[in-house]
Formats: structure tokens, sequence, C-alpha cells
């Protein structure tokens, strides 16, 4: 997928947007560690939601076709089934099929009636939000499915007639007490912590998907998990490990022939999320729903985070953004190449140009200077990316490509 | 008029033994100031004086003491109160025939009572002995009077004792310096020769020096010559200090006073030279004049609220009235632009950066102070250094000296033990124990002046719970087994970070420079080594781990913005940080390791 190019037809254009994504903001409960914008569904009503989002989905009728659909959470598998079939039907009538239609679902809402009439009305990609394969890390996160929910809903899946499911998993959870007692370590804390996710990933291989998304643990603001850091109640794994565990994460998938295609993405070949890799390309995009973000016209903009104030402000005919920015075609550029940089295959050249009108080699003579003699980047075959010892230190490198 | 009406006299004594309450009581009973306006303790013209309880600048005024039927004219010479101010001390006291040491009852002889009797008696100065603050509940007359007698030879029964807060005994004392203290030799038929004791700049009118006249006399419209600098000078003004400005036609012999004569700038006239009349001048200058001697050297960058440009005015600013500091540019690859500034001594260094930033309203960053080197090198020369980026090639040196100094501590007997062990880690020598009375002493060393500029003053304050004092008088440059110790940062090595050091102490205090280095350099993407090196050879070293797991686990489109921010904010921390090859070091963290207040 390296040098994959994403038909110019299709974008940039006010016609036709790479991607559509629709943000179902209920959970059946918050888990501990989750920073995006949700709410217990039990306090709402899903159909004037799903309501809502579709007369927002209206306003972009002029849009001619969406390469990508992507509809995220929360978890949208908590909508009632015919409420998410509706919101589906919406998006399938009122547009082309799109390349890839995914759908997030949790291990433990799923059976084998709505797999398959997700799979009837459209969808072709199933995310499962699966985190952990031991039952103590689970707890641990506030999942409220099991271990067996997860192998579960991925043979159900199966069977529904998808064949492209990927699986979330998350690493550096604080370690738990007890482990199963398939995983034998030395009986040190950073080793059962490791032998753990080493656990958790043997398992997502075994169960076959086509798809891997590794998240370090992160302790988002305002979340109930880093207040429990703040309050000494929870200590976050130690560096090294973190380290170890996200090397491992990619020696483990590439040995399983998976390809890694984004600092926490792995894919087996022609697997990769299209959807997600048009984020990282930079083009733009619609996103309803609360909280949503688009890239559309050159602009940044966010929804309304409240369920509530979104639906009234949809129902009196009011604007549903919240925040806007304007980015110049410098910002543009830099945005570019730092969501460039997260692909393995960092920027490719003539693209960036193209599409930013800058040289990312001119813009950024510095820190390239600077980080090829550092071994942190690498400048070959018309592309820019960061070398493998980089990534797990990113940040401290991207910051540079943030400004210029 | 006669000399025989003229007493000219100092007050010396420890730091708030009350020298400046005295001189208040004095003009009040002469009647120059009222009860109100001596609260304002007129001597001390500068703030920052009064807060710290001593004195920077000389200054001098002129009463009138009726006693026996005669009017007397006094002329009070008020000294700095510290020996840093060593030479400033002496040239005062040379101005005067007599001195009063006043020692509080309460605390007794201190090491600055020592240095300033020594002072004075180096000078030729008659010395009066007063004890004060004798009123209050804590007084120690008695003893001491005894030390006095001790350690300065002065009877215990010839010492006055008074109250300088409620005037109690001052008369008597003012009595005694008519009667005690010898008038000025009457030379008014002599070339004119006047000495320079002190000077100061002001806005519109020039430097003012203030003079004694020893023979001839000075006139307005006279031509001038100051013989050391050698340049000649229209008089266009004499005063006295009464104590505001008074003119007055001339100054004769024997008297005190000032002169403006057209002197733009205080580097322009040094405190010890001899003016003398340009057609009629006397054959040899007055003794005792040497330029002002730089012993302590520091660097001074802009601190948070300035720039350079803005520090190079405050020091052009303060230079007017200092003529004692010097400041020169100084560019650090790793610290920027500031200025390597010397000063007389330690506390002359800590008065110019408190008044930088009292008058100026400025922050400084102020590095390790260091010491003036002397250098012999193969070829057969002599040369100063107060850097140790100047020194020369090793294989060129022959010998490098270090400045010695006599350094004096009293402190009570119990504490001696501390302070011993403190002073032989300093590579201080003891000459002599001298018990001043039954509980406290007084300590001689030797020692080398780089070992007590840094820390040595607050470590002796801790050991003696506050009670010793210290002084030191500069002695003269020895050899010494010296060497340059040099900091390397990922192999770099970092001129502004290195020392000179005795061989004894180099790993030490390397190892300590390490220790806070690594504290200071945030974390990288490599090890970072930190080496201690002397000459070639490396004999500490530390490492900064490299951070091992920096990256934003999630990146999709609704992120963007915020983690755009996020990261633009981690490059702007990077940014304000200076570059040593591929190292970033926080400027201020970079401050603090140089930094002598931590």
């Amino acid at each position: 997928m390296d040098n994959q190019k994403f038909d110019s037809e299709l974008c940039p254009s006010d016609r036709r947007a790479a991607g559509l994504y629709v943000h179902i903001p209920f959970c059946e409960a918050k888990c501990r560690y989750c920073g995006f914008y949700s709410e217990p569904i039990k306090n709402h009503a899903p159909q004037r939601l799903v309501s809502a989002i579709i007369r927002e989905l209206g306003q972009y009728d002029h849009i001619e076709a969406f390469q990508t659909v992507y509809i995220g959470g929360g978890s949208p598998s908590c909508l009632p089934a015919e409420q998410l079939l509706r919101l589906i039907r919406e998006i399938t009538s009122h547009w082309p099929k799109p390349e890839e239609f995914t759908i997030e679902v949790n291990p433990g809402q799923v059976n084998k009636s709505i797999l398959s009439r997700l799979r009837t009305a459209g969808v072709t990609r199933i995310s499962i939000g699966a985190q952990s394969f031991n039952s103590d890390e689970l707890n641990f996160l506030g999942r409220r499915h099991s271990v067996g929910d997860i192998g579960r809903a991925v043979e159900m899946a199966r069977r529904a007639g998808f064949e492209n499911i990927g699986l979330d998993l998350i690493f550096a959870i604080p370690p738990s007490t007890s482990l199963p007692s398939t995983m034998l370590g030395t009986g040190r804390a950073s080793d059962s912590t490791l032998d753990s996710w080493k656990y958790s990933l043997r398992s997502a291989i075994d169960l076959d998907v086509q798809h891997i998304s590794a998240y370090a643990l992160t302790y988002e603001e305002g979340t109930p998990l880093q207040k429990a850091v703040e309050a000494g109640e929870v200590a976050p794994v130690d560096e090294e490990i973190d380290r170890q565990m996200y090397e491992t994460t990619i020696d483990e998938l590439e040995k399983a022939g998976f390809k890694q295609y984004e600092i926490s993405n792995f894919a087996r070949p022609g697997f990769e999320c299209k959807h997600n890799l048009n984020y990282w390309r930079n083009l733009p995009y619609i996103g309803v729903g609360p909280a949503a973000g688009s890239y559309w016209n050159g602009k940044r903009t966010l929804n309304i985070a409240d369920v509530k104030k979104y639906i009234d402000a949809i129902e009196q005919e009011t604007t549903v953004t919240d925040e806007s920015e304007t980015p110049d075609n410098t910002q543009i550029a830099c945005e570019t190449a730092v969501l460039n940089l997260r692909r393995r295959c960092g920027i490719i050249l003539d693209e960036f140009e193209n599409q930013t009108g800058f040289d990312a080699m001119k813009l950024f003579t510095e820190p390239i200077g600077r980080y090829r003699e550092l071994g942190l980047i690498e400048a070959t075959d018309g592309r820019l990316f960061l070398t493998r010892d980089a990534l797990p230190i990113a940040d401290s490198v991207l910051c540079d490509f943030s400004t210029t | 008029m006669s000399t025989e009406l003229i007493r000219n006299f100092s007050i010396i004594a420890h730091i708030d033994h009350g020298k400046s309450t005295l001189a208040d009581r004095i003009m009040e009973i002469t009647g120059l100031v009222s009860d109100r306006e001596a609260k304002d303790q007129l001597l001390d013209d500068m703030d920052i004086e009064r807060e710290r309880g001593i004195t920077i600048k000389a200054s001098a005024v002129t009463m009138n003491y009726e006693h026996a039927g005669k009017t007397y004219m006094l002329n009070l010479i008020d000294t700095p109160g510290h020996v840093d101010f060593h030479y400033e001390v002496s040239r005062a006291l040379t101005a005067c025939e007599g001195a009063l040491l006043v020692v509080d009852a309460t605390q007794g002889v201190q090491a600055q009572t020592v240095a300033n009797a020594y002072l004075a008696t180096e000078a030729g100065a008659e010395i009066i002995g007063v004890i004060n603050k004798v009123d209050l509940p804590s007084a120690q007359p008695e003893i001491t009077a005894e030390e006095i007698e001790h350690v300065l030879g002065i009877r215990k029964q010839d010492c006055f004792h008074i109250s300088a807060k409620s005037g109690l005994g001052v008369r008597e004392l003012l009595d005694a310096v008519v009667t005690l203290l010898p008038p000025p030799p009457d030379d008014g038929d002599k070339p004119t020769a006047a000495l320079v004791f002190d000077s100061e700049c002001d806005d519109y009118r020039g430097v003012i020096c203030y003079v004694r006249v020893f023979s001839g006399e000075l006139k307005v419209k006279q031509k001038i010559r100051f013989m050391g600098v050698g340049r000649t000078h229209l008089i266009t003004e004499l005063g006295k200090f009464t104590p505001k400005m008074s003119p007055v036609d001339r100054l004769s012999a024997g008297e005190v006073g000032y002169v403006i004569a057209n002197v733009r700038k205080l580097s322009d006239v040094t405190i010890g030279d001899t003016i003398t009349d340009d057609a009629n001048p006397t054959e040899k200058p007055l003794p005792g004049y040497v330029p002002p001697m730089q012993m302590v050297f520091s660097d001074f960058y802009p601190g948070n609220n300035t720039d350079y440009p803005n520090l190079r005015l405050a020091f052009d600013k303060l230079a007017l009235n200092d003529a004692s500091f010097s400041f020169i540019p100084q560019n650090s690859p790793a610290l920027g632009f500031g200025f390597r500034c010397g000063f007389l001594g330690l506390l002359h260094m800590e008065i110019v950066q408190e008044r930088l930033e009292r008058e100026n309203n400025i922050e400084v960053v102020q590095t390790a102070p260091t010491v003036s080197y002397e250098v012999l090198t193969t070829d057969g020369k002599t040369t100063k250094i107060d850097s140790p980026a100047d020194l020369p090639d090793v294989s060129t040196i022959e010998e490098l000296r270090e400045p010695f100094v006599r350094l004096e501590i009293i402190t009570t007997t119990d504490t001696i033990g501390g302070i011993m062990q403190l002073s032989e880690s300093r590579r201080c020598k003891l000459i002599k124990t001298d018990y001043l009375s039954q509980n406290r002493v007084m300590m001689e060393y030797k020692a080398p002046l780089a070992e007590i500029v840094y820390d040595f003053y607050d470590l002796l304050k801790g050991i003696s719970h506050g009670y010793a004092t210290m002084d030191y008088e500069f002695t003269g440059f020895e050899v010494g087994d010296l060497v340059k110790i040099n900091i390397l940062v990922n192999k770099i090595p970092v001129d502004a970070l290195s020392l000179i050091v005795h061989r004894s102490v180099a790993e030490n205090r390397g190892r300590k420079m390490l220790v806070r280095l690594r504290k200071a350099i945030p974390r990288h993407q490599f090890e970072i080594p930190l080496q201690v090196a002397i000459g070639g050879k490396i004999i500490a070293r530390e490492s900064i781990k490299p951070f091992r797991k920096d990256v934003t686990a999630k990146l999709y489109g609704g992120d963007v913005t915020r983690k755009m921010k996020v990261l633009k904010r981690q490059r702007e921390g990077k940014k304000r940080m200076k570059n040593i090859g591929a190292v970033q070091i926080p400027q201020d963290a970079f401050m603090s390791i140089l930094d002598s207040s931590d």
C-alpha cells in the first residue's frame, strides 16, 4: 500500500469527499480510560439522535460520493438494531456504494442476526473493540465484555460474511493481580505485564483477523483512570516496559504476516483501513453527529459535544459547529507532514508537493538534517519516513514538523 | 583658619554595630540636622545601603563644634563597611587623623572590627575605642572592653561607653575627638596636594570628587592636575557637605570637601589620586595610590524580563557610580550574550547584582564566581587571566598562580571544631588562634581566595549558627597545583562550564557539576554522555538516558487540531533551548548549573 494513490478524481473537491464519519456518542457504560465524548444510552432516546444525524447528513446532499464511510463512537453497536440500520440505509440510499464501510462494535453487543443485517445493508468492515485477552485487564479498563465474547464476535462476523475484520487492542495496561495460567513468566511485574500483552497479541493473531490496531494506554485528561493515577491509586507502566511492548507488537505482528502501516496500525496486505489512511493523507472528510470533526472546504470544525444541545441545534436548524479553524497554507503543510509521517511510508514527496504546494525537503530542511544524522528519519525513493528507531519516540520528532 | 581648630575623623565598625546611628547623633548634636532628618541617616545615599546596614561609598560632612570656648571644624569621613572596599576604606582613613572604632557591646569584637582597626593603624590614624549600645539589657561592656584591649591593644579604661541611639556619652566622645585626636599638619605654604578619597557621579554636574587637602589650597577657577591619570581640569565649584552641598571659594590645607571640575566620567578619576596645581605642582604625589584590583569574577546574563541591550544600559549606568567594577561583553555559544564582570570581592559582587536588579528593575542570571589567576608562560611572560577559557595551552604554562588571602574568623569556642574541618577541606592553613575572651576566639588563616569565594561564608554561618564573622585581605599570588577541568556534553567541551581548580578537589567539583547537569538537561532521543576531563583524561562520567517512549497512540481526523497544538507546545519548549551539538539545554536550566545561589 506504500505508494497506493488515492483516486484524484475524488479529491480534493467540494463535490466529492474522501470520507464520511458518523459519531454515535452512546455507550452502555463509559470505560475508565475513554476520553471520547459519549453518554450512557439509557438517558437518551436513540431514535431522536439518529433522526438528527440523518438531518445533518441532509446538509451534504450536494456531495456526490464518499470514498469511505466509518461509523464509530462511543459504541454504535449499543444502538437498537433498527436505528442503526435506519442510519446505514439512509447513507447507502443517498450515496454510491463506498469502497469501504466500517462500523465499530463491542464484542458483547453483537449477535449473528445484527451482524448479518449489517453485512446485507452494505457494511464491509467490522472493527471490534477487543482491547485485551486478559479478563483482569478488561476489568481494570472498565470494559463490559468477556474474553470469550471477543472470539465469538469474530466468528459470528465471519459467518455473517465479513472478510475484513479488525481488532483494537490496548497495551501498557498497569499489571493486574493474576494472569491466565497459559502465560507463565518469571513472576516479576514487568515480565507478567509483558507476558500478558504477548498473550493478547497471540490470541488476536490466532483469531485470524485482517487488521489489528494496537494502542498504548493513554491517560486522557478528566477520565476516571487519569484521576486514579493522580491520586496515586494506579501506577502507569514503566516507560521501558511500554517500549518493549511496542517493539514486541511490531515484531510479533510482522512475523505473523501483518504489515505495520501506521504507528499503531497493522494489516494483512490489502486490508489497511482506507478511511483512516485518508486522515493521514490529510484529505477532506465530513463528520456528522455530536462531537464529530470535519475537514471540509479548508476548515476544520468540531460539532457540539453534547447530545441534547446537538439535537436541539438540528431541530432548531441552527449550526451544530462548536469550534472552527481555517489553517493557512503553511499550517496545512505542517499538518499534512505530521499526519503523513505517522505512516510507515511517510511523506511521498511528489504527492506532498501536489497537495500542499511545498517541497517538504525544503520546508523542513533543519529537522530533516538533524534527524537524518540521528538515524531517526530516512529519505529515499522519493519518500521521507521515520525509521523504526523513531517510532516509539515519534512525537519528539514530529513536533519539529508541527511548525516551520 | 588655623589647622589647629580642624579635626578629621572616621567612624569604623563591623556591620550593624551602630556606625550610621552614631553619625546621625553627632550631626544632631552639632546642629547640622534635625532629629527627623537624622532618621534618614543622611550619610547613606542609597536605599540598598540602608537595607543591608552597610555603606557602599564614603561621604564626608563638615560640622562646627564648640569646646572650651573655641569653635572647631569637624570633618566626619564615612567609610564603606566591608573590607571588599579595603582600598577605599584605607584611602578614607588616610584622609583622617583619627578614627572612632565602634564595637557593639552585645556582640563584641567581630572580624571587620579587627580588619578596620588594622587599616586605621596602617593609615596612621589615631584610634579611639567606642563601646556602643551599652544601655541594652544584653550589653556586656566590660567583656567587650577586654576584647578590645586584648585584640587591638586599646586600654579598656580608655574606651568610651555610649548609646548612639539615645545619645548617651556622645558629647563626651565629641570632646575627646577635639582633645585626643591631633589636628592636621599646617602645610598651607607648600604646593597643593589633595587626596581624592571618593567620587560620585551626578547627572547634572558630572563627577564630584571628595578630597582632603594636605598642603597648599584649592581655589575655584584653578587649573588642577590629577597626577595619577595625568589629566588637567579647571575647578568650577568647591564646597563642603553640611550635609547639603555648600559651595566655598577655597579649601585650605587640612580641610575636607568636594571638587567639581568638568570631569564627565567616573572612570576618569581614580580613588587615591593626588590633585595638584598644574602651574605649581607638588614634587611627589601622596603615597598609597593603587589602581582598583578586581579579584572576583562572574558572568552576568540577561534574566527573564530583560535582554542584552538593556543589561548593557544598566551596567553603563551603574559604572557611573562605581568605578571599581569592570564589565566586558562576553558571548558564549551555550549561554548567549552577557558580560564578564570583575569585582573587588564577594560582597561587592552581591551589591552590584542587587543594584542592577533594584535600580533598573531587571533580572540577571549570574554564574558562580571565580578568581583571577596569574600565568607564567614558558616565554617568561606573566599574564593575569580571569576566565578559565583564557588559559593558554598547558604545554606553554610554566606556573599557574592563585590569589591568597589572610582570612580572619571570629567565632564562639564551641564551633572551632566545625570551622577547622571546613577550613581544612578548603586548603586553608591555620596561622594562629587567639582567644578574645573565655568563649570567643579569633582564628587567622592563610587561604586560597578561590576556596572562599564560592560558598564558604554560607557554610561558615551554618556551622556557627550565624555567630561567626569573617573578613579577608588579599596577600599575594602563589603557585598552586591547579588544573583546568573541562565538562563535555555529548563529547563536546563546553567552555562556559570549564573551571580552574586545585587538583585535590578537581574530581569532586567535576562530579558535582555532572550531577547538576544531569538534572538540568532534559532527556533526549539519544543517550547523552556527560564527562569531566583534565587535559585529555576523563576523570568522571555520567549519562542522561534517552526517553524510550513518546508517541501519541491515536491520531485520527477529529484529533488533528488538538494534537497539533500539543506538538507545537512540545516544539516551543525546545525552541527556548540552547544547542550544544545535537544536545538542547534549556537556558534557565543551564544557568541553574552555574548559578551560585543554589
